[in-house]
This record gives structure tokens, sequence and C-alpha cells, in this order.
């Protein structure tokens, strides 16, 4: 009887993953803070880099095939030095989901960091994407460019939070500002979107004002490659396209400026 | 809301219960007649109400252990329906969850070994599972344009399971509580996991199901 007790304790055990406990259960495995420990090696290894080239993707929820050729066509160059996903890894926010995306993007070659986008909230996925992948609102310097993350998705706290974060973007207008002199901002739903707190879209573009040397914006969201000046004035949005229409861009910054181009895999 | 209604309803069926059976104290003694018979039937309605299985079961998407009562009715007893209770640890979320679940089996086989010994080689599952708590909607909320998240509901789960039980008969002079005794597995996958599989087939068929382990117990 021990014997057998022994013996199927040790099944169990064995194939503990094969059990599930629920979509939301929030079990991250092990993955805390993806963003930060790849910022770790990003700024480590660009922090004073002439040229950055940085590969954009975004949307890839549910198209795993079409990520791992994305992950594919990326590793195949050698001059992009990290990747950004713009938001929406998951379609329904599940654990599983997340860890199905990490497996793919995990093989990429540079390092990669993600923003979160409205379908990654999705049941406890807000609470999955904090401890897998870190803060919604976040901002690192390279190359004396700050690259400042938002999470725009303010249909998915009905309006009722800080989103887009004031707070945080008054505290990027200064911070280290002497370690830079020009910033692009990165977020998932673009002004006027169906996600976008489209009460506060002008008074958003006037906080973008306060931004030293603003470049660009840069979001998803919308399944399509569009490159627009939203407020019809000389800010440029680029809109990231999904994984399915298999393409990227590639965002290349020089000392002097940037140049931003869509490749198709 | 209307978990509450159902918890009300079926507070005042079990005080129903209570009720009738004070009565039928008096209703033995006396001579048969058409409102004896009335009663008889009224009672062996209501008894079919009464839980005959105890079971218990670890994840299936349910949460970390599921247990509760069942009924098994049919041919033979080849269908059952369960309603489980089950919770989700917290794991790296903000809190513990509940979850209830309600489960209908199909086992149409069962080839008899020795010695009180049983396998039903096949059971058959469909199971809707809710998890308790504000982060979940049973539809999407008003905030949201038409059709944004039609397709799903983040609250309730369906579920398809397929699996194995052994059942050994208590032999009569050691039956206590239960009189027969089943271990079962299964094999099952959610509603959202089997979309994955379906918008793109290279998520493997092994990561979107799971196992589970469970004890069933026939009280009465």
């Amino acid at each position: 009887m021990k014997k057998y007790l022994i013996l199927s304790t040790l099944l169990f055990a064995s194939c503990g993953d094969m059990f599930d406990t629920h979509p939301y259960d929030v079990d991250t495995d092990g993955r805390y803070h993806l963003n930060d420990k790849s910022l770790e090696i990003i700024e480590d290894r660009y922090a004073n880099k002439d040229t950055l080239r940085i590969a954009f993707i975004s949307d890839t929820h549910g198209w795993y095939s079409d990520t791992k050729d994305e992950v594919e066509a990326l590793n195949q160059r050698d001059d992009v030095d990290f990747v950004i996903h713009c938001g929406d890894l998951t379609d329904t926010g599940t654990i599983k989901e997340f860890h199905w995306c990490c497996d793919i993007l995990d093989g990429l070659k540079v390092p990669y960091i993600a923003l979160i986008g409205n379908h990654d909230f999705l049941g406890t996925g807000d609470q999955t994407y904090n401890v897998m992948f870190g803060e919604m609102d976040f901002a690192f310097i390279l190359s004396r460019v700050k690259f400042v993350c938002l999470n725009t998705n303010a249909t998915e706290y009905d309006y009722m939070a800080a989103v887009p974060n004031f707070d945080f973007m008054e505290e990027e207008f200064t911070r280290d500002s002497t370690d830079f002199d020009r910033t692009v901002l990165i977020m998932h739903a673009p002004p006027y979107s169906d996600q976008f707190n489209n009460n506060v879209r002008k008074a958003f573009r006037r906080y973008l004002d306060f931004f030293p040397g603003l470049m660009c914006c840069v979001y998803g969201h919308n399944h399509n490659d569009y490159v627009t000046n939203i407020y019809h004035d000389d800010l440029l949005f680029y809109g990231i396209d999904c994984a399915e229409h298999r393409n990227y861009r590639i965002m290349t910054i020089t000392p002097d400026g940037y140049e931003m181009e869509q490749v198709f895999y | 809301m209307r978990w509450n209604k159902f918890f009300i309803s079926i507070c005042l069926l079990t005080m129903a219960c209570q009720v009738m059976a004070k009565d039928s104290v008096e209703v033995a003694s006396e001579p048969e007649n058409r409102y004896n018979k009335y009663v008889q039937k009224a009672f062996d309605r209501w008894d079919m109400l009464i839980p005959r299985q105890f079971i218990v079961q670890n994840a299936g998407n349910m949460g970390a252990l599921s247990a509760g009562i069942g009924w098994e009715y049919g041919h033979r007893g080849m269908w059952e329906t369960h309603l489980l209770f089950g919770f989700i640890p917290r794991h790296e979320s903000s809190r513990m969850k509940m979850t209830v679940t309600l489960k209908e089996n199909f086992i149409p086989w069962s080839i008899d070994l020795k010695e009180g010994w049983s396998v039903q080689p096949l059971s058959a599952s469909i199971y809707l599972n809710t998890v308790i708590g504000h982060e979940f909607w049973k539809s999407q909320p008003k905030r949201y344009p038409d059709d944004y998240y039609e397709f799903m509901s983040t609250k309730f789960r369906l579920n398809v399971g397929f699996g194995q039980q052994i059942t050994w008969q208590i032999p009569y002079k050691k039956r206590r509580y239960a009189r027969s005794i089943s271990l079962f597995y299964e094999v099952s996958s959610c509603d959202l996991y089997i979309r994955s599989k379906i918008i793109d087939h290279s998520v493997p068929l092994k990561d979107i199901i799971g196992l589970s382990i469970g004890l069933k117990l026939q009280t009465l």
C-alpha cells in the first residue's frame, strides 16, 4: 500500500503541468518582470549606440504561426537591436495564451519588450501582465532618446482610471532630463480609437508638446499599417499592423533623425 | 442578483422538505386513500433531489480542487449530474477565487470484473464552470461598442472531457457511508483553448487539454 502511495505521489508530481487549474488562474510559472529583464540587457548593450534599429510588431493574438514566422524573419536579420511589441499578446487574456506568446517571442535572438493591449486585460489578464511583464506605463533612455510606453486602454477601465496617466507623463517630461533630447511615444490604442479616452484626446495632444524633441508616436490596435498625422499637425503616428497581415516596421534612429520602414515577410 | 435568487430558492426548497418530513409521521399511520398516494408520490419525486454521490476531483479548468454532490439516473445510471464547488489558489493574482461547476456525464458501458470490481471504459462529459469575482463578466459590459468581445464570456467556461473509471462495490458487511467507490480520470479542454486551436492549428493539442483525477462515492 505504502509503495503504491509513493508511486502515485511521484506520478502526480511528475505530470504537474498536465493539470489545468483554470484559464484565469494567473499561474505565471516563474515568468516575472520580463520587460525589466529585457531592458536591463537593452540598456547595457545600446545605451550609447550611434544608430538604433528597433523592430515594431503588434497584435499577435491568436496568430501563432504568423508570429513564429515573424520571429524567424526578424532572426534572419543582423541589424535589429531589439523588438517592441505594441500590445495584444493574447486574444482572451488566458494564462496559456500568455505562455504561448512568450514561448514564441523567447525565440527572438534579440531582447523584446511588450506593452499591454486591450485584449490582454480580459479576465485576470491585466494581473498576469503585471506579474509577467511589469508596469503598464514605463520609460527608458537609449542613445539620448527617451522611449515612453503608455497604457491607453481606457475602455477596459470604463474610463475610471488614470488612463492615459497624465501624472506619469508629467514625470517623464523632466525625469533624467539631462540624459535625453528626443522622445518616442509608444502606445497600444491611438487617440480617436474605441479604447482611447477620447474626452481627453485633445488635452493628451497638448501634453505631448512637453516631451523634449518628440519624434513620432507608434501604436498598434487597428490591425493595419497606417501612417498619419492624427491631429492634422506635424506629429506623425505610425500604426503597426497585426501578425496576420505579415509585416512589421523597422525604426532606425540616427543622431540626425529617424526612418520608419515597413517590411513584409 | 440571479445567484441570490437561486440560493434563496434552494433554501426554500430545503425548508419545504423539512415541513413535509414532519407531516409524514402523521400520514404513515392512516389507512390508504387518494391523498396518501399523492403524498407518497410527492415524496418519491422529492427523493430524486437527494444527492446520491459525493465527488472530489482536481484541476479540469474548474479550480485546483473541486468537491460536490451528484445524482445518477437513467438506464443503469448511465447519466450523471454533478454540482461541484472548487477554488483557484491565489498564485500571483490579487486573491483566491471560488468556482461553481455544473457537470453532465454520460457513462454508456460498464464491464464487470471479479470481486465487485468493474470498469467503465468511457465517460463523456460536458460542463459549465463559473468563476466568482468582479473581474469576470457574463457578457460584455455596456462600456464596450457592440460586438466587441461578443464571442466570449470571461465568467462562464464551457468544457468537454473524456475519461474512464474503475469502480469497487463495497462488500455489504463493510459498507459504512457508501456502497461503491470509483476512481476516475478525465482529459478535458475549455471553449477558449479549443477556439485558439481552431484559429491557429499550430497550437499543440497537448497544450489545450488537461488531466483531472477524481474520486466518486456512491453514498445512496
